[in-house]
């Protein structure tokens, strides 16, 4: 289905709104992690701080190319966002996704630094990670509707939840390998001393960097939404168990140490698309 | 209009005459004719006559819509003439059994000789089949990708032959030979597409079979006539599956004829039962050319052949002739167990293929993993079965010829250029080549991304695929895998040092530029209007098939918001260079923690003990995970098993 003007109103709430719902999590993330190490934490409007400053930095730049990159990338994370808030086909907009997440990855190729270069290697690896739980997700919700389309979800008089438990987890790991949280901070960590230093994102800085910045705010937010479809038919219930899977991330980045590539892949193939099969294999027996 | 009531006027028959004789007889004339002037002529001649004739045969069938279904008239006498010509070929492919001392390939040939014999001479002979030729849109498609992407890659040919014969330092030129077999080919592939008579249909399967043998042997190195008869003898194996599927046909006492047997399953006729054994042996006929496991090792041998041979033969169009094949009878096997099996193998394919191309460094053989990996996808579409399933495959029939014919010529020019096709040499490919890299990167793109054609293809192959859940599982796994060996290459090429000098676009031939060019345009601009060519080329093709008004799902493809898509990311590529265009005193090094070497001429870092070393990177490919020595046995075992079970179950299935 098309867009139409008249979802322009909901197509302008999501822009101007998700960043500001979203930086506002960050810093409340920030400050979550925080009180867990035992320290105050900086202040919630943090990331807004801190995107501000990026902006106004000068520019320090290896190519014409990772501007490219990064603007892309932004782009084809709100119109993913806008695509769910409009209800439109799930497939198309994972891949939309997926295109962003490609592009910024070139970008970090696109400079010879050794950091960028691993930084990016591992990025394909996380990508490789988490995309078939994410569309594994959407053919389940197939197998229930008879449709991609985000707005048939919604003719449904059950929660998802109910015939779909496995997927809230493996949306977790999701949302844990996209925020590049413990123990999936494989392409670049938040921690500070580690040998990748700012892994893909070494190489991106000032505007560049706030860019992404801004990018992740919209992205938190579309995972969240992911999270929420889950309980469709109150989306207060949804919006709870969004940030019920938030936080359990950041319990989860607290309490894990950062490992390795290979253990990575072999959790998310084995478990996560093991449990994915299993609760479709249900669904399909089910229908 | 006055146009098109000529074109209303033109009968098919010399439109279809130009497009498979025409090429033949090019050859034959490229042959004699040995100047390069000469040569240069007739290819460019017959590129032209071939695509203005495909483009007629277009017209015509979209003026005679719904179906174009007209009966081809040809006389009598060429079915004699194809007769002989078929004897001649089985008798050819004996006599290089002989001379390579070859049993397998001996065996092979009888085991298409004798039967064929038999069928010709013996007591049930078949009855006549008329039309000879006929053309539906199916058919139109194939010759729409055969004569255009198959002829620029002909012009292509041209100074990449010579390119490469300068290389070798032949002191006779091979490039008659070469260019005969190549517009011999193009005219068996047209010819195929049109066949309706199963005869003709199987003497242009192995007309293409023997002008794989030839150019995959051109070089004649060891390595060239090793792979070269490896094709020959599993493309004979396929070729006695496709005699054994039409003694079948035959002994059930159904007539030979393509449109015949497609009339039977759309008037559900009881007969249908008996044509279960014999498609099975036509889907195995097609696995084999299309090379799919556990068939895959010709068409990875197929790449030491010269480039343009690959992007022809080994990718864009002769392995289309297999899927062909296999989609072409995709109603008569529809609900049977047969198509549930023809999924898994395509599915299995396209996984298996995307898997093992991660670990691939040279980019001829990623290309020939990743065409392996679609054409499976092609024929998980077509054992799919539904409406959705076959738009889906027609469209990356069309598709996929485009952006893959580009990547090949694209690796072509590269190797000539820095004489090595291995990913690791393309490093920095952007500083040194941007204009071919820029180019490959749109191909690229144009593999897996929105709102690239391949991708909506993709996802209504996804879409149609939950009537399969286990095959729908590896599409989804596979195209995953897809994502990871495409990005890494383009990695490979953009990667550049920051303070490097700025190229301009380098000079190309233009007779590489042309080519090159017009398939990107083609990728990108088909890609813009796919909804047309899904309105004008593969509903058609599909409602006619499977006799349906409407096709279920395939609005939900259409309808998404694909201009949206084009829009932003329009505006997210023109954005950056308003807002930020890089000026020369912003550009700073790569950060290495202050470790780098200033004044060195390659970005160079300092060790422990205070000397420089030079920075060199290089990318993942994960030989231990995904490498082909830990994993081609037992995909072997598992592929054959799966054709094991095919036949099986076909057989046990009432």
């Amino acid at each position: 289905m098309p867009v139409e003007i008249k979802d322009l109103p909901i197509i302008l709430l999501t822009i101007i709104l998700a960043p500001l719902v979203g930086g506002f999590l960050f810093g409340v993330d920030r400050r979550i992690t925080a009180r867990m190490q035992g320290r105050m934490g900086p202040p919630i409007a943090q990331p807004f701080y801190d995107a501000i400053k990026l902006f106004s930095k000068g520019r320090m730049v290896s190519n014409q190319f990772q501007m490219v990159s990064v603007c892309v990338y932004l782009a084809s994370i709100i119109l993913s966002l806008v695509m769910l808030m409009t209800g439109q086909d799930l497939l198309v907009l994972l891949f939309t996704l997926a295109l962003g997440h490609v592009l910024l990855i070139l970008g970090a190729f696109s400079v010879k630094s050794p950091y960028s270069q691993i930084g990016a290697q591992r990025e394909v690896l996380q990508l490789l990670a988490y995309e078939p739980l994410l569309v594994f997700m959407v053919v389940a919700t197939y197998m229930k509707t008879d449709s991609f389309m985000t707005s048939s979800i919604f003719t449904l008089h059950s929660p998802l939840l109910l015939t779909m438990p496995v997927f809230f987890l493996t949306q977790i790991i999701v949302m844990a390998i996209k925020l590049h949280k413990s123990p999936f901070d494989i392409s670049a960590s938040h921690h500070a001393h580690q040998e990748l230093v700012r892994g893909i994102y070494t190489e991106f800085s000032g505007p560049q960097l706030a860019v992404i910045e801004v990018a992740h705010w919209y992205e938190l937010i579309l995972l969240m939404g992911f999270v929420a479809l889950l309980w469709q038919t109150n989306l207060v219930i949804g919006s709870m168990l969004a940030l019920l899977a938030l936080f359990l991330v950041i319990i989860l980045d607290n309490i894990s140490a950062r490992l390795t590539w290979r253990w990575m892949l072999r959790f998310t193939w084995t478990v996560g698309i093991g449990l994915s099969v299993l609760n479709l294999a249900v669904l399909y027996i089910l229908k | 209009m006055d146009l098109l009531n000529v074109v209303k006027n033109i009968s098919p028959e010399p439109v279809v005459a130009a497009l498979i004789l025409v090429p033949m007889l090019a050859g034959v004339l490229a042959y004699l004719f040995r100047t390069r002037m000469a040569r240069k002529t007739i290819v460019i001649g017959t590129a032209w006559i071939l695509t203005v004739a495909s483009l007629l045969l277009f017209v015509m069938g979209a003026m005679s819509q719904p179906h174009p279904g007209e009966d081809i008239f040809v006389p009598k006498y060429w079915n004699t003439i194809i007769t002989v010509a078929d004897f001649a070929l089985m008798t050819a492919f004996l006599c290089i059994a002989v001379m390579r001392k070859n049993i397998l390939i001996g065996i092979l040939a009888l085991a298409q000789l004798l039967p064929m014999a038999w069928l010709e001479f013996g007591a049930s002979r078949p009855e006549e089949v008329t039309p000879s030729l006929y053309m539906d849109w199916l058919t139109i498609v194939m010759v729409l990708i055969v004569s255009i992407v198959g002829s620029i890659i002909a012009v292509y040919a041209l100074p990449y032959m010579k390119e490469h014969e300068n290389h070798l330092a032949l002191k006779v030129s091979k490039r008659p030979r070469f260019f005969m077999i190549l517009l011999l080919f193009l005219g068996a592939m047209n010819g195929l597409s049109l066949s309706n008579n199963l005869l003709w249909l199987c003497f242009f399967w192995e007309v293409t079979t023997m002008c794989s043998f030839l150019m995959i042997g051109h070089d004649g190195t060891e390595i060239a006539r090793k792979n070269a008869e490896r094709a020959l003898w599993m493309n004979l194996l396929g070729g006695v599956g496709f005699v054994a599927g039409i003694l079948l046909i035959n002994q059930a006492n159904i007539g030979l004829s393509v449109r015949g047997i497609l009339q039977l399953a759309a008037d559900k006729d009881p007969r249908v039962a008996l044509l279960i054994l014999p498609m099975a042996c036509f889907c195995f006929a097609g696995f084999t050319k299309a090379a799919q496991m556990p068939f895959q090792t010709w068409l990875l041998g197929a790449m030491v052949a010269p480039t343009p041979v690959s992007a022809l033969l080994h990718s864009s169009t002769m392995v289309k002739a297999g899927v062909y094949l296999v989609v072409r009878f995709a109603p008569v096997y529809q609900h049977t167990v047969l198509t549930h099996m023809v999924a898994m193998v395509g599915a299995f394919s396209f996984v298996t293929g995307a898997m093992l191309a991660i670990g691939q460094t040279d980019a001829k053989k990623l290309l020939a993993y990743s065409t392996i990996s679609n054409l499976g996808l092609i024929i998980a579409c077509a054992g799919i079965n539904t409406p959705l399933a076959l738009a889906g495959a027609v469209m990356l029939i069309i598709f996929h010829a485009i952006s893959k014919g580009l990547l090949f010529m694209g690796v072509g020019v590269v190797d000539h250029s820095i004489h090595s096709r291995d990913i690791e040499d393309m490093q920095g490919l952007w500083s040194r080549m941007p204009l071919t890299t820029l180019l490959m990167i749109i191909g690229i793109l144009s593999m897996l991304m929105p709102p690239f054609g391949v991708l909506i293809a993709k996802l209504a192959a996804l879409e149609a695929s939950a009537q399969e859940p286990l095959a729908m599982v590896l599409l989804v796994i596979g195209s995953t895998m897809t994502v990871v060996f495409w990005t890494k290459w383009m990695g490979r090429m953009l990667t550049v040092e920051p303070t490097a000098k700025r190229h301009h676009f380098e000079h190309l031939h233009s007779m590489y530029f042309g080519p090159l060019i017009l398939l990107t345009t083609g990728a990108v601009i088909f890609s813009l209007f796919v909804g047309p060519i899904l309105q004008f080329l593969v509903i058609p093709a599909v409602k006619e098939y499977y006799n349906v008004s409407a096709i279920a799902g395939v609005d939900g493809v259409l309808n998404a918001p694909w201009l949206l898509v084009c829009g932003v990311f329009a505006l997210a590529l023109v954005v950056p260079f308003i807002w930020y265009k890089t000026r020369a005193s912003e550009v700073t090094g790569a950060y290495m923690c202050g470790e780098e070497v200033s004044g060195a001429p390659e970005v160079s870092f300092r060790t422990v003990g205070e000397t420089s070393s030079e920075l060199k990177l290089r990318s993942y490919y994960f030989e231990k995970v995904v490498g082909e020595r830990m994993h081609v046995k037992w995909i072997t075992t598992v592929a054959t098993l799966l054709i094991v079970i095919l036949f099986g179950a076909v057989c046990l299935w009432k």
